[in-house]
């Protein structure tokens, strides 16, 4: 009980920034679990699930899709994530400081601190939602990009300006917060879908799991061409999405600091916790109040977190929608802060959380992030991938290769070129594979993530052996 | 005194999910699942929050390593 408490205090640190987590730290299996589970039923949620619907998805490219998508970002944590956590128990941030060098993890982090603050602005929107349904002002149509009405500035302003005040004064209580949440929200997420079920329902004739099957087939989730200006959602994307919208965390290594305190590298199947419950039932249960609302009236192709919690939950809903994005942004803005007052450090930490929760509210004030959630969470994996694959080389096969790992710690350099190129090449490789290879987004983090292997082992070879 | 308190924040998640199962199972009108689910969210908040990490360390300068991540 009090190692999951204190791990639900909020992520692990304030200790070993610069050490290996001795062995007297280490945490058990269940605190990876609560952690976990709470963090991935979330306001994300509640656009993700609907979009899936917009995109045409067919009862078993969803359900299969994510039962498969899911396995595998499970399997990606146990098997390339854990592993090196709890071989080396550095976190994330001085592991690669010795290998890229001080210079290119202050760019990393600018990178992680833009996408964070988009991600945000995302959830103000999803928050601002639930305020419209209160007060009746014009809100942003599926395929929105600009906002539609001063009541929605307003109102996302508003709920902006909240969450960065209390993002800047720290996120010690919205963590608590958080936590104690995280269990009402994740039985709140399952009403939403039982009762988007049982409104299917009535009137069917359903007595078994057979014709329950039929209807989802038939009525729920129909497939056919996605709405007006969404990408089509096979069982592939589906699936691939599933896998990949964490990439950053597992492939890319960002939970190197998470799983530093595992005992066992086997504790990543605690993931499953987050995967299942966050990525299968609660994008599941927000995609049938989507596609009830799609079967009421095929016009109304709004996606609105507010209302569709409304009508399903009433103010309990809303309180929902209103915490979900909160308790996702409020974190994403602080950290955005932090990595934006590396450039800055003269500045106070509140300064920049405030101004950094300023540029998260602009941008939650154009619908377009969020309405294209599906795209930017891709996008973003594809961005943060590539450092993963760095990782993975230098701790697997540099020693082996003849290669010198951590070189930019023994070398005594700020930034590893060969780290660097390995970033920029393999970015532009994928986005010259979307723009004019016939690569999705949705997929291209497969092949990037050999190239920057490749690319690595390559540069790496050639910039070793430069005279310095 | 806490013992009662997870006993209440108990019955509130059951507030909160119970009501729906017994809609599915028309035992229940949905205007009155949303009004019970109201009032378990307002219990569960109101309980939980006087013994859920109660130990909470100080606030601190922390760094990125600390901070908790965004996740989707």
């Amino acid at each position: 009980m009090s190692e999951n408490q204190e791990r639900q205090q909020g992520p692990p640190g304030g200790e070993f920034e610069r050490e290996p987590v001795p062995p007297s730290s280490l945490l058990g299996f269940k605190s990876f679990v609560g952690m976990y589970a709470g963090e991935h039923c979330a306001g994300t949620e509640l656009m993700i699930g609907p979009l899936f619907v917009a995109a045409g998805v067919s009862a078993f490219d969803l359900v299969g899709g994510l039962l498969l998508g899911n396995l595998l970002a499970v399997l990606s944590w146990m098997f390339l994530t854990a592993p090196i956590a709890t071989n080396v128990r550095l976190t994330l941030y001085y592991q690669l400081e010795k290998i890229c060098g001080r210079q290119l993890v202050t760019l990393y982090n600018l990178a992680n601190g833009v996408m964070f603050c988009f991600l945000a602005g995302s959830m103000i929107t999803v928050s601002a939602t639930a305020v419209g349904v209160w007060i009746k002002f014009p809100m942003p149509g599926l395929n929105d990009v600009m906002p539609n009405s001063v009541g929605w500035v307003v109102a996302v302003v508003a709920v902006g300006a909240v969450i960065s005040i209390v993002a800047a004064y720290g996120y010690e209580a919205i963590s608590k917060f958080a936590n104690i949440a995280s269990p009402w929200m994740v039985l709140v997420f399952l009403a939403f879908g039982i009762v988007a079920l049982k409104q299917f329902t009535t009137g069917a004739e359903i007595h078994s799991l057979g014709d329950l099957w039929e209807l989802a087939e038939t009525t729920i989730w129909k497939g056919g061409a996605p709405l007006a200006g969404k990408t089509k959602f096979t069982f592939w994307h589906v699936t691939f999405f599933a896998w990949f919208c964490n990439v950053a965390m597992h492939v890319g290594m960002a939970d190197l600091t998470v799983f530093r305190f595992a005992r066992k590298s086997w504790y990543g199947v605690a993931t499953a916790a987050g995967m299942y419950v966050g990525h299968f039932m609660a994008w599941i249960a927000a995609s049938l109040l989507y596609a009830h609302q799609l079967h009421l009236d095929p016009t109304d192709t709004d996606v609105l977190p507010g209302r569709l919690a409304y009508e399903a939950a009433g103010v309990a809903g809303l309180i929902c929608v209103i915490i979900a994005g909160w308790t996702t942004a409020n974190p994403t803005i602080y950290r955005a802060g932090l990595a934006f007052q590396a450039i800055v450090p003269n500045r106070s930490r509140f300064a920049v959380t405030l101004g950094t929760g300023a540029l998260a509210t602009i941008a939650g004030t154009f619908p377009a992030i969020a309405m294209k959630m599906l795209d930017f969470v891709a996008i973003y994996g594809m961005i943060l991938m590539p450092i993963g694959a760095i990782i993975l080389v230098d701790h697997y096969l540099f020693k082996r290769l003849g290669l010198i790992p951590s070189y930019a710690e023994e070398s005594g350099i700020g930034f590893n070129w060969a780290a660097g190129l390995t970033w920029f090449l393999t970015m532009g490789i994928c986005a010259l594979l979307v723009q004019r290879g016939g690569v999705q987004v949705f997929f291209v983090s497969l092949p990037g993530w050999f190239v920057a292997v490749v690319l690595y082992l390559v540069l790496s070879k050639v910039y070793q052996r430069a005279p310095s | 005194m806490r013992r009662i308190l997870q006993l209440k924040s108990w019955l509130a998640l059951a507030g909160t999910i119970v009501p729906s199962v017994l809609y599915y199972e028309n035992q229940m009108e949905l205007s009155t699942v949303k009004t019970v689910m109201l009032f378990a969210t307002y219990v569960w908040f109101d309980a939980t929050l006087l013994w859920m990490g109660r130990d909470q360390p100080k606030d601190q300068t922390v760094t990125l390593d600390e901070a908790p991540s965004g996740t989707i």
